[in-house]
């Protein structure tokens, strides 16, 4: 393990979002005048939404500080190796800050047009807003967490952060899922602290220093002598717990109701952010485990859980008629195909999935933010009754058909690339017939997408619906995150491919550089021999003359 | 070699008492039962650092006593006390019988894990740690087979109290702020889950989780 180098930058990246939610959530207890300041409006923006923008333009620059760091002095760390940030950690550090921005961005159109129909409360938009803060305090704290019980402390937390969120709406559905949502997951997530313990007591038996034991670095480096039995074990348990929390099948049953129930940009959140930072530990024990017992065991494990997510959900995904919920399934299983390449392994099958995470986050909180504005159009989720976006809100509707033709996996969009990386990872690892499976469970999500497209944002719209799109402020940054979608697809870029090599290396406990990029970014030759070389054009296996030629 | 038989007597009581969680007629007498049960907890954990010497238990001992045994329940009691919902009963999905006969299973198969258990530091309290993992899955249990949406708060409690006895058992040097860390995750979830409980029961009259179905598919 190479030394850390100490930053300022994770402590100060946690103090800003969670400063905030504490200001929000505590505000009437001591001055009771203040809510009613926050609520005035100063040129178009009330106070309140300055400071949520502030909140989220503070965490997106930090972590964007803090990334380049990474990238180019390698980990920082602070606060005695407790906080760190590796390039592995890097990757989903910076999902929660673009995506954290975007969906808060468009949290202030969504929110606004909740209060003026009624759906909550002056009171609501500052508890959502400073919920907002605290659920992505608590995401930041989940990825930075180098002592392995406050991963585990802050994932439960997450939960804990983003209920209120999930029953905002205070109905009877809506607190129905928040209850299951943390009912589940806390449940869930008590295996993890389980399967955390049992590492950590395992380790302080190992390791001269207990202080050390609880350091993810540290047990990396120590795995060897870890005991086999009780890490394996241990990953079992992590995997219940995290996976839980990640909606890994047979887990996800908080899923498909958080999911629709949450208002759209904490949907997009949920799917986007919160189920990869539960997917980052569990990714944190697979490289512990490796370490002890070899990749056979969580392979297996990863393989078949992923296998089973991803067949699941594409079924339940076909038949659903909520817009939202079809989309929960969607996140279920692609989750699935996540968990799928990390199963496969090798440096291409972990690289595969990391970049299927970004991709994945980037187009499905675009979804939810898409099918936000058509919950503001047509007061709905039931695809039966919504028809004819595209008529009714052009923007919209092609924000829609973009997001299911990506989600499809159709090219040019980002999901082709980092799919088209899994299927080449699993056919070199020798997985023929997993990948097979798994383009079949594909083809039935296409076919639900394509229903999307042809009847919902194609079809004829109803004669009643007033023509005209959302405002602006819903739209623009979900253009943002559509230009991002056609950037990634078109090539993964440079520094984005450096991140994930060096995160891939990372879980690999060593240096392996698999080429990160579109199939069509190989064209010169040196690359095109390196991606030949390392799997990600061909496949069957090449000979040793082969690829030294 | 006396500290440890304490320790794992002790533990024996633990199983009683979780019992008498998940079987108490009400959250409020539930949460009394608890009360107890996190005291017994203490003892354990005061005869462990005896048996040990380790210091780390003593300050263990001391938080727990103020957050699991104080804090939390009071907390509860609280909550709860206005709460009642006379259409479900106990709320138990098993007849009692059954659920005692449940939990002798569980801690027979949880004894038999814990024998394959190699680690030195398990040597001495392997009938604790048994104990400590039957725990984790009564309370498990209590979740999956109640109806009353309150006491499957006491559910994730217990498992809570099985993982936090596990650590406890197989690392008694661990640092003081780790033990601080799950004690203050505890007591936000109960909280949170009892602001939920009460929202749902003001909104919906109801503590029966069978009446939460509207979400399907």
């Amino acid at each position: 393990m190479t030394a850390m180098v100490s930053s300022i930058l994770p402590p100060l990246l946690l103090i800003g979002p969670l400063a905030v939610a504490v200001f929000l959530l505590t505000l009437p207890w001591f001055r009771e005048s203040l809510p009613e300041a926050l609520a005035t409006d100063h040129g178009g923006v009330t106070l309140l939404e300055r400071i949520h923008l502030g909140s989220i333009g503070y965490v997106f620059l930090l972590s964007i500080a803090a990334l380049i760091q990474v990238l180019s002095n390698g980990a920082i760390s602070a606060f005695g190796d407790w906080l760190f940030v590796d390039a592995l950690g890097a990757v989903f550090m910076m999902l929660i800050g673009v995506v954290g921005l975007m969906t808060g961005l468009y949290s202030i159109a969504y929110i606004r047009h909740d209060l003026e129909s009624g759906a909550i409360d002056a009171g609501k938009v500052r508890i959502y807003y400073g919920f907002f803060s605290l659920f992505l305090f608590t995401m930041l704290l989940a990825v930075t967490a180098n002592n392995i019980i406050m991963m585990w402390a802050a994932i439960e937390a997450t939960t804990l952060g983003s209920a209120f969120l999930v029953g905002l709406y205070g109905q009877k559905s809506s607190l129905e899922a928040a209850w299951k949502y943390v009912i589940i997951c806390t449940v869930g997530v008590a295996f993890g602290l389980y399967g955390t313990v049992l590492v950590f007591a395992n380790a302080a038996d190992v390791l001269a220093d207990p202080h050390q034991a609880v350091l993810w670095t540290a047990l990396v480096g120590h795995a060897a002598e870890l005991d086999p039995m009780l890490v394996k074990l241990a990953f079992v348990f992590a995997l219940i717990g995290f996976g839980t929390k990640a909606g890994i099948f047979p887990m996800h049953a908080w899923l498909p109701d958080a999911h629709s129930e949450a208002p759209s940009p904490v949907s997009g959140l949920l799917s986007g952010v919160l189920l990869k930072c539960a997917l980052l530990i569990v990714i944190r024990f697979y490289v512990i485990t490796v370490g002890t017992v070899g990749t056979g065991f969580p392979q297996m494990l990863l393989l078949t859980l992923g296998l089973l997510s991803v067949g699941v959900s594409s079924l339940l995904f076909f038949v659903q008629q909520d817009l939202k919920r079809k989309l929960a399934y969607s996140s279920i299983e692609n989750v699935g195909l996540i968990v799928v390449a990390l199963g496969v392994g090798g440096p291409l099958g972990i690289a595969a999935a990391l970049l299927h995470a970004i991709n994945h986050s980037v187009t499905k909180a675009l979804f939810f933010c898409s099918a936000g504005n058509v919950l503001m159009k047509y007061g709905t989720r039931d695809l039966r009754a919504v028809k004819g976006v595209l008529r009714v809100a052009p923007a919209t509707g092609l924000l829609m058909m973009g997001c299911a033709l990506a989600l499809a996996g159709f090219p040019p969009f980002n999901i082709f690339v980092s799919e088209f990386m899994v299927f080449m990872a699993g056919l070199n690892e020798g997985y023929g017939w997993i990948m097979a499976l798994c383009a079949l469970f594909l083809c039935i999500t296409i076919a639900g997408l394509v229903k999307i497209v042809a009847d919902s944002v194609l079809g004829k719209s109803p004669e009643t619906m007033a023509k005209g799109d959302v405002g602006w402020r819903a739209l623009a940054p979900l253009g943002v995150l559509a230009v991002l979608v056609l950037i990634l697809g078109f090539a993964v870029p440079q520094p984005l491919s450096n991140l994930v090599q060096q995160a891939t290396a990372v879980v690999m406990n060593g240096d392996s550089r698999p080429v990160v990029a579109a199939p069509w970014q190989t064209y010169d030759k040196p690359k095109y021999d390196t991606a030949r070389a390392g799997g990600s054009l061909v496949t069957g296996s090449l000979s040793q003359t082969e690829i030294s030629k | 070699m006396n500290g440890f038989l304490i320790v794992n007597g002790l533990s024996g009581l633990l199983i009683v008492s979780s019992l008498l969680v998940t079987l108490a007629g009400n959250p409020a007498n539930s949460a009394r039962f608890y009360a107890l049960q996190s005291f017994i907890l203490v003892m354990l954990f005061v005869a462990l650092a005896g048996a040990t010497g380790s210091g780390e238990l003593y300050l263990w001992s001391f938080t727990a006593l103020l957050t699991k045994v104080i804090l939390v329940p009071a907390i509860m009691v609280r909550a709860f006390r206005r709460l009642s919902d006379p259409a479900i009963g106990t709320g138990a999905v098993m007849p009692t019988a059954l659920s005692i006969v449940g939990a002798a299973v569980a801690l027979i198969l949880c004894f038999v894990v814990a024998s394959k258990v190699t680690l030195p530091a398990a040597d001495a309290i392997k009938p604790a740690l048994a104990v400590s993992l039957a725990l984790f899955f009564i309370g498990l249990a209590c979740i999956v087979a109640q109806r009353n949406i309150l006491k499957q708060v006491f559910g994730y409690c217990l498992m809570e109290n099985g993982s936090h006895l596990t650590l406890a058992l197989l690392a008694p040097n661990a640092p003081e702020l780790v033990e601080i860390g799950i004690a203050t995750d505890a007591i936000f979830a109960v909280v949170v889950m009892a602001a939920l409980g009460s929202r749902i029961f003001d909104t919906l009259h109801t503590l029966d989780a069978r009446q939460l179905t509207s979400l399907k598919g």
